[in-house]
């Protein structure tokens, strides 16, 4: 279907931003495509549309908004903490679906009462499908990468166990993969005589002789990894591999990924889990509890959300909550969202600064609409 | 109604794909004179032979343009989108061996699988301010095998149009994902290949495009079937 025209109800749409206090802006059609593949990896590439400028720069038609408008951001150097909103045309190869659609939403950039945030997020994305939905029975789900980074954390877990769990988290196939792997250590072998020898001995032997090797056999060393990047995570690694997380540690784990409540439930059962347990989860939960007890100030029935705590986003700048909006038991997400501090500074913003949004389909809304 | 059966223009390739129709019964001769890129099978006039390079036999078997075609199983991979649904592997016909693989510099002590490379590329850009580099010509077999097979996302591939076992001396990329037969070439250049990093194990096959009149043309259909029976049995 050709889109002659923006959805019927753009309208009222960007009215339910403004009275929310979000500036709309817009942003290029045609994006860097660099932005786009460095933060979301190379899997993107083969669902954006992209060519090449005349003089070889990478471009892609916008595939989604998230990222323009954090450079936009960036660039124009305004303080925070400051609310946007957009709506336009995105493009994704989609095997499934148009090509080319639309989507809007919020970000909420620099917002430093962050379970405040997170709460006004969902609230905002419920009330303005509500509103284009009216009297459809809403399913919301919310997931807490920062829970399960406390949970991983308190199990006292190697730094590098811990990070390898840590960044699998949402991809269940391979959080699973690893928790094998932790079940059943795997002993490092291929190392030479020799370099078994100088991990054992002093550091500084072990660096001069990778340095070494790297300019004999014409590394550049300053290129890619450095002498003493390689040598720290040689023993580091060995002393992962001998790690085993004991039985009851991986139970523990395998029974937090499991756990799917009404959000009502959820502070209580994980403070449960945590005593019954013997861990802590400290400011994870604190942040968690407050963020439900904002949610259910802002009016939302808190026991129509479910929490799933295996919910997360495997990408590297989502840093807490992620939550999505779809209609009853239909799959189909209507808005998706979520918590990335980590964005800014990974786009080049010089000081930290906390955000959370959320995009609806409103291609998706359109198609619920007409049924 | 005739057959076109597409065969590498050149090389090796050429060489072993004709012995393997010689074996087959089907021996092919060129058309007019050595250099032709048109040929035909001796004693069989409904069948055509096009002598293409090796990566357009994989395009024009995808769009049906040729029946069958004799080209690299890495090709077919790397350039088709949903390669088990345009072509139909009829046999493999054991040469051209090339294994699809991820290799890092040797001097990388700490790297040997890819659950290390994993580790790395998530560190990569804190320490390095940029992502993990692969260079090669294979980005959609890289993506298949770090994305989906070993949860990598964060990496970014270098495109590498030829001497790509280079690349990391150079300083272009970290770390590479090629073909190589023997692995002489990657040790010559100091890189060695991860012990989970074989993706794909390649060889020249005969392949079919699943095109609908094979079977449903009383004229083609004994014409096709006559072809992959004669190579099936040949090889």
């Amino acid at each position: 279907m050709p889109l002659i025209n923006m959805p019927e109800f753009s309208g009222r749409l960007l009215d339910d931003f403004a009275a929310r206090g979000a500036m709309r802006i817009d942003t290029p059609v045609i994006q860097p495509a660099a932005p786009f593949l460095d933060m979301a990896g190379e899997d993107l590439r083969r669902r954006i549309f992209l060519t090449e400028s005349e003089t070889g720069e990478s471009l892609c038609l916008r595939p989604e908004f998230t990222i323009p408008v954090c450079l936009r951001h960036i660039e124009s150097a305004t303080g925070t903490p400051r609310r946007y909103s957009y709506l336009g045309e995105v493009f994704r190869q989609r095997r499934e679906g148009d090509n080319e659609f639309y989507q809007a939403g919020i970000e909420d950039l620099g917002e430093t009462a962050t379970a405040l945030a997170d709460a006004r997020a969902i609230n905002d994305a419920v009330e303005i499908v509500e509103n284009l939905l009216p009297g459809r029975r809403l399913a919301v789900t919310v997931g807490d990468q920062a829970v399960f980074e406390a949970v991983v954390r308190s199990l006292g877990l190697p730094g590098g166990w811990q990070k390898r769990l840590i960044q699998s988290f949402g991809d269940t196939a391979h959080l699973k993969q690893l928790l094998l792997a932790l079940a059943s250590p795997q002993p490092v072998t291929g190392l030479s005589p020799e370099i078994e020898a100088l991990v054992r001995q002093d550091e500084a032997d072990l660096i001069a002789h990778i340095d070494r090797t790297m300019q004999e056999t014409g590394y550049s060393t300053n290129a890619s990894r450095s002498p003493r990047e390689i040598a720290r995570r040689l023993k580091d690694k060995l002393a992962l591999a001998e790690t085993k997380l004991d039985g009851a540690a991986l139970l523990l784990l395998s029974e937090f990924l499991s756990l799917e409540m009404p959000l009502s439930e959820a502070p209580a059962a994980l403070a449960g889990f945590a005593d019954a347990a013997g861990l802590s989860f400290g400011a994870a939960l604190a942040h968690f509890e407050e963020r439900a007890t904002a949610l259910a100030d802002l009016g939302l029935d808190l026991s129509k959300i479910t929490y799933r705590a295996a919910f997360g986003r495997p990408l590297d700048y989502y840093t807490g909550l992620v939550f999505e909006v779809s209609l009853g038991l239909d799959p189909a997400v209507l808005v998706g969202g979520g918590r990335f501090d980590r964005l800014l500074t990974l786009l080049g913003a010089r000081e930290n600064i906390p955000a959370v949004g959320f995009s609806i389909w409103l291609d998706r809304i359109e198609q619920a609409r007409a049924r | 109604m005739t057959i076109t059966i597409a065969l590498p223009s050149k090389g090796r390739m050429k060489d072993d794909s004709a012995a393997v129709f010689e074996r087959a019964g089907l021996p092919i001769v060129g058309v007019g004179n050595e250099r032709s890129y048109r040929g035909r099978v001796e004693g069989a006039d409904d069948i055509e032979i096009a002598f293409l390079s090796a990566s357009e036999i994989a395009r024009e078997l995808n769009n049906g343009s040729v029946d069958f075609g004799v080209t690299g199983e890495d090709l077919i991979r790397e350039g088709l989108a949903d390669p088990d649904r345009s072509v139909e592997i009829v046999a493999r016909l054991g040469f051209g061996h090339a294994d699809v693989v991820v290799a890092v510099p040797e001097i990388w002590l700490d790297v040997d699988s890819m659950a290390d490379l994993g580790d790395v590329a998530a560190d990569f850009r804190s320490r390095h301010g940029r992502r993990l580099q692969i260079a090669t010509k294979y980005w959609r077999l890289t993506q298949q095998h770090f994305s989906s097979q070993h949860g990598i996302q964060l990496y970014r591939i270098v495109e590498s149009l030829g001497a790509t076992e280079g690349a990391p001396a150079a300083g272009q990329a970290d770390i590479i994902v090629d073909i190589t037969s023997t692995g002489s070439t990657l040790k010559a250049n100091n890189l060695k290949i991860l012990s989970d990093g074989v993706i794909l194990k390649s060889q020249a096959c005969l392949l079919r495009a699943r095109k609908a009149e094979h079977d449903g043309n009383p004229l083609l259909a004994p014409v096709v079937k006559r072809i992959v029976e004669a190579v099936q049995k040949a090889v």
